[in-house]
This record gives C-alpha cells, sequence and structure tokens, in this order.
C-alpha cells in the first residue's frame, strides 16, 4: 500500500502556547488512521490542520506526494463529519447530501442519481425529504457520514463523530463505520478521545498527549507493547511495578521490585532502573505462575463479565482483572490471596511521567 | 509570525472586504462630518478655545445647560418609575397576557415622534381635549396651561422614554428565578419584604442600565421638546438649531454639540464599568 | 410563572396606568381624524371621513408620501447590504479590532442626530448633496446600518459556526457559503433588520429639517410644518394612517421573529 497522506513537522502554537509539536505521520492509503488522546492532547487541532481550517505554524502536509499546505479548505475538499455533525437544519436530508455535488456544479440528475446512492450506503433510503431536527442521533450521524462520502473525497476526516450518542448506539455505528470503511476502501482518520472506539476501530492508532503523538501503530500492538508509561495508561488500564535488573541471562531478566525479585522475558541492562507494565487481566488469582505474589483484597467490583479486584501486597496496590466465569476463588475483601503471572506479561515502558 | 499574518489574510481576505461597505460608509458619511463638527467648535469664529469659555461667561448656554439637565433628569426618574412598574407587571404576568402587554411597548416605541407629539399637542392645548372636557364638565373656568412649557416637555418626553426604560429593565427581570420569590413567600416573607429584599436588588442592574438610555437619550432631544416647548422652553438640540439655522453662529453651536456629545461619552463610559452595554445596544456573539 | 407570585395592588395599578398613559394618546387620534368639524377636535355631530378624503386628494401631501417611500425603501437597501455583510464578517472575523468597528456601527444610535445633522448640513454642502434625493437616502442608509447590525448579530448569535466550516470543507467559495448556508438561515434577522431600517428613515425628521428644504419635502418634514402652522384635521388622518401602517410593520415582524423562534 501506498502513503496517501503525510505530516512532516507538522506544528501549531498559539503565542506561547505549543498545541502541535512537530507532528511526523503518514497514513497509508485506504486504512483508517485514529488519532487518539485526553481533551487538549491536540489531536483536534492536527485534524484541522489537515482539513485546512487550521493553519500551521510550521511543517508541511503532503497528499500523494503533493503538498497541500497552502490550499484553503475548500480547494482540498476532504470528508468531514464534524463533532456534532453540523448539518445544515435549512435543508433537508436530500438537500444536506447533495450541498457538496452543488457547490461543484453538478446537474439536478447526477446529483440525485448521487444523492440516492449515498442514502443507500447509509441505508437511510426514505429519510430523503425530512429536516435533520426529525432525526435521531444515529440517524444524523449517517446523513453527516453520507454527506461526507457523497462526492468520492480522497479523505475522510471524522471528529468525535461517535460522542454524541449514547453508549448502546455507539457500538452499533462502530460496527457500522467499520463496514463502510471496507465498502468505500477511502482513506478515513478518525479523531477520539474513547479508547475502545480506537481500538476496535482502526488500523492504525496514533496516540497524543500534550501536543505531541508518542506512539502509532495496529491496535493489538500498542495495547500489547506500549512504549511509554502514558500509553499503557491511557490504553486500558495497567500496574507499573519499578525495580532495578539485578541479572540478565540469555532470555530473561530478573528485576529487583522491593523484597521481589521478578522474572521477566526482555532485554536491559545491568543495574539499570526499569519501569515494568503490567495489565490487570495477565495476573491470575489462586494459581502460580513464573512471578508469585501474596496480597489481602482491598476491595472487589463486581462488573458482569469479571471482577476488578484491588490487593495490597508488600509492593504496593495491585489491581487485577478475573474473569467472573469459573473463576478459581470469589474474591472477599480482607481475604489473603496469592496471585501470578507469567514472565513474558509485563512490558518494559519508558516513564513519561503521566500519572 | 510574518507567514502567519500572510497566510491568515488569504485566508480571511474576503471576509475583510466584506466589512468595507459599511466602514466606508460610516466613515466618510457619518465620522468625518462628526468630527468635522468637533473641528468647527475650536475653528470658528476664530481658532481657540473662544466658544468653550462661554460657558463660563454666557448666561445663556449656562440656562439652557442647566434647563436640559434638569428636564432629563425629572424625565429619567419619571420614566424609571412608570417603566418599572409595567415592567414588573410585565414579568409576572401569564404567557398570553405577557404578549399584549409587550405590544403596549413595543407600539409606542416604533410610532413616529411626530405624531406621538402632536397626539400630545391635540390633548393638552388650551382648545384641546383635557382643557374642553374639564370645562365641560365644570371643574375648571379657565384653561390650564398644559403644554408650551417645561410640563408638556416632561409629559412627552417621558411618554417617548418609558419603552426604552421598560426593555432594559425587562430582560434583566426575565432573568429572575420566579421559583426564588415563591420560595421567600414560602418562608414567611410578605410581599412587600420579597419586592425589597429580592426583587428590587435582583432586577437593579436593568434598573441602572435603563437609567443611563434613558438619560442620554434625553439629553440630544430634539421633535418633543420643539413641539411642546413651543419654543418657550429650550432644550440643548433647539438651541443648538437656533445657533445654526437662525443666528448662523457656527462656533457656538458646535461647541454645544461637541459638548452633549462628550456628556453622553462620558456617561456610557462612567457606567460601561456596571452596566453590560453589550445588553443595551444587543451585541452579537 | 403562572400563579406562582403575583404584583400587589400599588405595582399592578401604577402598571396598568402606565400602559394606559402610553397607548391612550394614540387612540384619541383615532376620533380626532374622524371629527366633522374644520378643526382639530373630538366629533361633535357624527363621524366622518372626508379629512382622509381630503388627504388622498391633496397632490402635496401624497407628493410627500410618495418620496418618503421612496427614500426609506433606498435607504434600506443601503443599510440592509452594508449592515448584514458587516455583521457576518465581524462574527466569522470575530477578533478584537471587529468587536471595536462593531461598537462604531451603533454610533448613530447613541449620537444625537441634532449633532449629525448640523455637521451633514455643511458637508452635504460640498458633495452639492443638500436638497437631494441621494443625500437623504445616504443619511439614512448610514444611521440605519445600526439597527441592521444589531438584528442581524443576534441572528448569527445562534448560528453554529460549524456550519460555515463544514460548508467549506465540502467544497464551497465564500460566496456560496454565504447564499446558501448563512444568508437562509439569519433571513429572519435580516428582514427584522430591514423593518426597522425602513421605520427609521419613513420617521425621520431632524436631520431632514437641515439638509432637505424644497425639493425633497418629506411626508415627517410636512407633518412638522402642520403642527407648527396649522390644526388642519388633516394632520389626525395622517397621523392614524401611520400609526397603523407601523403596528402592520411590526405585526410582521413579530411574526417572522416567532417563526424563526418556533
Amino acid at each position: 500500500m501506498s502513503v496517501a497522506l503525510e505530516l512532516r513537522g507538522l506544528a501549531k502554537s498559539y503565542g506561547n502556547f505549543v498545541a502541535v509539536e512537530g507532528a511526523d505521520l503518514a497514513v497509508e492509503g485506504g486504512s483508517f488512521l485514529t488519532l487518539l488522546g485526553p481533551s487538549g492532547s491536540g489531536k483536534t487541532t492536527i485534524l484541522m490542520m489537515i482539513a485546512g481550517f487550521t493553519e500551521p505554524t510550521a511543517g508541511r502536509l503532503l497528499l500523494d506526494g503533493r503538498d497541500i499546505t497552502a490550499l484553503p479548505p475548500e480547494k482540498r475538499a476532504f470528508g468531514m463529519v464534524f463533532q456534532g455533525y453540523a448539518l445544515f437544519p435549512h435543508m433537508t436530508v436530500a438537500e444536506n447530501i447533495a450541498f457538496p455535488l452543488r457547490v461543484r456544479g453538478l446537474g439536478r440528475a447526477e446529483r440525485e442519481g448521487k444523492v440516492r446512492a449515498a442514502l443507500d450506503l447509509v441505508q437511510l433510503m426514505g429519510f430523503a425529504e425530512r429536516l435533520p431536527k426529525q432525526l435521531s442521533g444515529g440517524q444524523q450521524q449517517r446523513v453527516a457520514l453520507a454527506r461526507a462520502l457523497v462526492f468520492d473525497p480522497a479523505l475522510l476526516l471524522l471528529d468525535e463523530p461517535l460522542s454524541a450518542l449514547d453508549k448502546k448506539l455507539r457500538a452499533e455505528l462502530q460496527e457500522e463505520l467499520r463496514a463502510l470503511h471496507r465498502r468505500v476502501g477511502r482513506t478515513f482518520v478518525n479523531v477520539t478521545h474513547d479508547q475502545e472506539e480506537a481500538l476496535s476501530l482502526s488500523d492504525e492508532v496514533a496516540i497524543l498527549n500534550h501536543g505531541r503523538i508518542i506512539q502509532k501503530g495496529a491496535p493489538a500492538a500498542l495495547y500489547e507493547h506500549p512504549r511509554t508509561r502514558f500509553v499503557a495508561d491511557f490504553l486500558g488500564k495497567s500496574n507499573f511495578l519499578r525495580g532495578v535488573v539485578r541479572e540478565v541471562g540469555p532470555e530473561h531478566i530478573a528485576v529487583q521490585c522491593g523484597p521481589l525479585r521478578l522474572r521477566h522475558f526482555g532485554a536491559a541492562r545491568l543495574g539499570e532502573e526499569v519501569l515494568l507494565s503490567l495489565r490487570p487481566e495477565k495476573i491470575a488469582l489462586a494459581q502460580e505462575g513464573d512471578n508469585v505474589l501474596e496480597g489481602r483484597v482491598l476491595s472487589s467490583a463486581y462488573l458482569g463479565a469479571g471482577h476488578a479486584v484491588v490487593l495490597e501486597t508488600p509492593i504496593g496496590p495491585i489491581r487485577v482483572h478475573q474473569p467472573a466465569w469459573r473463576a478459581a476463588v470469589e474474591p472477599a475483601v480482607g481475604e489473603a490471596l496469592r496471585m501470578a503471572w507469567a514472565a513474558d506479561a509485563a512490558t518494559i515502558v519508558e516513564d513519561d511521567d503521566a500519572a | 509570525m510574518r507567514r502567519d499574518v500572510v497566510a491568515k489574510l488569504r485566508q480571511d481576505g474576503g471576509w475583510y472586504a466584506l466589512l468595507l461597505p459599511a466602514f466606508l460608509l460610516l466613515s466618510v458619511f457619518y465620522v468625518t462630518p462628526i468630527l468635522q463638527v468637533l473641528a468647527i467648535s475650536f475653528l470658528e469664529p476664530e481658532p481657540g478655545f473662544s466658544n468653550y469659555q462661554r460657558i463660563a461667561t454666557n448666561l445663556s448656554v449656562q440656562r439652557v445647560i442647566i434647563t436640559t439637565l434638569r428636564i432629563c433628569t425629572i424625565t429619567t426618574l419619571l420614566a424609571l418609575l412608570l417603566g418599572y412598574a409595567l415592567s414588573y407587571t410585565i414579568t409576572l404576568a401569564g404567557e398570553r397576557a405577557r404578549r399584549w402587554w409587550l405590544l403596549c411597548v413595543l407600539v409606542p416605541l416604533w410610532i413616529s415622534v411626530l405624531v406621538r407629539a402632536f397626539a400630545w399637542v391635540t390633548l393638552l392645548r388650551r382648545q384641546g381635549l383635557i382643557n374642553q372636557s374639564l370645562q365641560g364638565a365644570g371643574l375648571i373656568t379657565e384653561p390650564l396651561e398644559l403644554v408650551w412649557n417645561e410640563f408638556g416637555i416632561i409629559v412627552g418626553m417621558v411618554h417617548y422614554m418609558v419603552p426604552y426604560a421598560v426593555l432594559p429593565m425587562l430582560a434583566s427581570m426575565r432573568e429572575i428565578e420566579p421559583r426564588l420569590l415563591a420560595a421567600a413567600r414560602g418562608m414567611g416573607a410578605s410581599r412587600a419584604q420579597v419586592f425589597a429584599r429580592v426583587f428590587l436588588p435582583l432586577s437593579m442592574p436593568g434598573v441602572v442600565a435603563a437609567g443611563v438610555l434613558v438619560f442620554i437619550f434625553s439629553l440630544g432631544f430634539y421633535i418633543t421638546p420643539a413641539i411642546l416647548g413651543g419654543g418657550k422652553t429650550l432644550m440643548v438640540a433647539e438651541w443648538i438649531s437656533l445657533q445654526i439655522l437662525d443666528l448662523i453662529r457656527w462656533g457656538l453651536g458646535t461647541m454645544m454639540a461637541t459638548l452633549l456629545v462628550v456628556t453622553i461619552l462620558v456617561t456610557l463610559a462612567v457606567f460601561s464599568r456596571v452596566v453590560n452595554m453589550r445588553r443595551l445596544f444587543g451585541g452579537g456573539a | 410563572m403562572e400563579g406562582a407570585y403575583k404584583p400587589g395592588p400599588l405595582g399592578r395599578s401604577l402598571g396598568w396606568a402606565t400602559a394606559l398613559y402610553l397607548v391612550l394618546p394614540l387612540f384619541i387620534i383615532l376620533p380626532v381624524s374622524m371629527t366633522d368639524q374644520r378643526f382639530l377636535s373630538l366629533p361633535h355631530e357624527g363621524l366622518s371621513l372626508r379629512h382622509y378624503a381630503g388627504l388622498f386628494a391633496s397632490s402635496e401631501w401624497f407628493a410627500s408620501i410618495a418620496q418618503s417611500f421612496w427614500i426609506a425603501c433606498a435607504s434600506t437597501i443601503l443599510a440592509v447590504t452594508t449592515g448584514t455583510l458587516f455583521a457576518i464578517a465581524a462574527w466569522r472575523l470575530s477578533s478584537r479590532a471587529t468587536e471595536l468597528l462593531r461598537a462604531l456601527m451603533l454610533l448613530p444610535l447613541i449620537v444625537p442626530s441634532i449633532v449629525y445633522a448640523i455637521g451633514l448640513y455643511r458637508y452635504f454642502g460640498w458633495w452639492d448633496l443638500l436638497d437631494r434625493f441621494m443625500g437623504v437616502v445616504i443619511a439614512h442608509g448610514v444611521t440605519g446600518i445600526p439597527y441592521v447590525v444589531i438584528t442581524v448579530s443576534t441572528a448569527l448569535a445562534s448560528f453554529d459556526p460549524r456550519l460555515e466550516q463544514a460548508a467549506r470543507g465540502m467544497g464551497a467559495s465564500l460566496r456560496q457559503v454565504l447564499a446558501w448556508v448563512i444568508l437562509p438561515r439569519i433571513m429572519p434577522g435580516i428582514v427584522s433588520g430591514a423593518i426597522f431600517a425602513f421605520i427609521h428613515s419613513w420617521d425621520e425628521l431632524v436631520i431632514v429639517l437641515f439638509i432637505a428644504s424644497r425639493d425633497v419635502f418629506t411626508l415627517p418634514r410636512r407633518i412638522w410644518d402642520g403642527i407648527n402652522e396649522n390644526q388642519d384635521p388633516i394632520m389626525a388622518a395622517v397621523a392614524m394612517l401611520l400609526i397603523l401602517f407601523t403596528t402592520v410593520l411590526l405585526v410582521v415582524d413579530m411574526a417572522v421573529r416567532r417563526k424563526r423562534d418556533g
């Protein structure tokens, strides 16, 4: 696959405030990329710079190798789904979808055909003559998608497209959005602060914090191998164990963490101080393993699919997530429990002090 | 930084162009003639401050200033009192009644000031409807002097200003949470106490705004005082017109005009700390 | 607010008295305009429409009405086009500078017209615009701008700026954004502004007293002369028609606003 969109050192500052610090990013043609980060991380600024609504202070933007940094938004004409959808309230659904065709001077017949096809694409046939305020949130979202795709844009930009919907509808529309992406085969760039949405939708996720892209990769790679503490913490939950490398073997190292000596698959220098990220679901309760730790249950919450347990241990509180189905034990507060995890369960992360 | 400016201009250039027609029109045909008035007050009949020295020396100048301030103060107080009562009634009225009450305010507001002055002349003059009815009823033998004096001016001006007083006060009263009043009654406060302790303090911003608005509008008022004053009681605006059209004393007339504008702008500046000017003149965004 | 809290007898009676004070003098004109007498008075024997007939037969009054109407139309067009574009651009750019400019646009509401009128009296002498149709149109148009700026700005305050971005992002030019997205949305505000600018010009007297004399003799100017010089009941008929006209315009405005809010 080829690179469709490329950001080279794209930066934006407002006076002394740096919103985006030299972002480098390559988006594969036809892929679904999500910019994920907390609010104020600069993700929306990057999207607005791609769309052309925000002028970058430095850097370049390339589309299929062509420099488009200087083009105004109407010349770029990327499809865009706005936060809250920005449907024209005085136009019907059909008129809304026809708008990008109308500004391009397409004839009526051609417009009608394309609008029909777009309505079909988002399964809203029969809603053409409604006004946006007569539609539900999910339907409005689909109209916004149809409007953004109807003129066959090179790139579709989505600004928190699902944030206005309730949880159940959001899950449904995530499915639909993925299916739509496969069907139209365009490059999608999405912005969200919802990590679940990012993981489930995207081919690739770029994680941002404080105006910088921290890590970019496929969802599974990011989740399993977070590069920094921030990534591990923002994507899912994690326990962080700090220790010093005491022993370096051919395959594993030994990390001294308080009174504990942990076996860990990985590479590090002898005497180095490391931070280990350990996912709560990779710890098993009342079982044996490469690393074993004793603790007392501080709290336990039943979440349906599992138990979220916090245990007090000699190396501080540890979170454990245990499936409820066929659990070895039913954790009760005050109970002493043994927990264990495999040597390849944890990841060494860079401490970017995100806490 | 330069790249920023150039880029911004390129992006927003079209929008700046849209500002231009109104801006040029206002600059050439509004601001310039007014600046010219300010300039003449210092240049004619001879350059210097001679026109302004008249404030201290000329009896006619002093008299018109004092008359104007007196009439404006009385007008403002009366318009505030009546306007307050009206806004209070409108605020507490039901949804349907409120529409009718509002019409009572808006229709007079937009009806020609001339028509209103004419109505008052018809009512108040010696052979007018009021004097005729009073004489017909045998209550008076001699007609009352109701117009072509300060009384007539004030009656007409208050009539003109009450709607202007109502609008800002109404806006601020509508922001008062109605449940507060019911709650205060529920806690055992009498109607008078609720009004004095809760409603009145909360509506004060509107009262101040209304006062400023009515006062500055009254200062430069021309038509109503001219018609209802009958040339006997002169207020600033009519006096200026007299200087320019009849006596051809441009220096004195423009001096008074400058004084008028400065007084109004200073009043606005002083109260802009207290009053939300945006609300007075309906700012956007 | 119904029922929760009602004004006391003092507040209520003062409120009623004020409303009557505002409205009654206007109603008194109706019977006076229909008097059967030759001078301003209440009807003695019966109602008569002869003063209305006199008004419509008078070429002088008719000429003034027509002149006022055309001046009001032309100055409204001037105020609405420039004021609307200005309000939209100021809203879109929304910087400290445009805020200042907007305040400048409101000057005609704050500065008394007498000051502007004497300034224009001399200024128009140079431009040779005294006693000209064009001169009055310009003066009324410029002083009508604030009404349009206020109503359009208010309409824009509730306009979602993302709609503009969305339109631009889909490839619409500035002209297309204006014509297809912004203008249709703020039409009620523009209509309101136009109505107020029209009434402003239609009623304006102070400026006209200074910059017009013979060739331009507007309706307010003729009423002014009438009030000062004679007690012809035709005046009452004119006043009545003006009241009707303004009321109709206001009702239209209310309907437009209700449509916008609903």
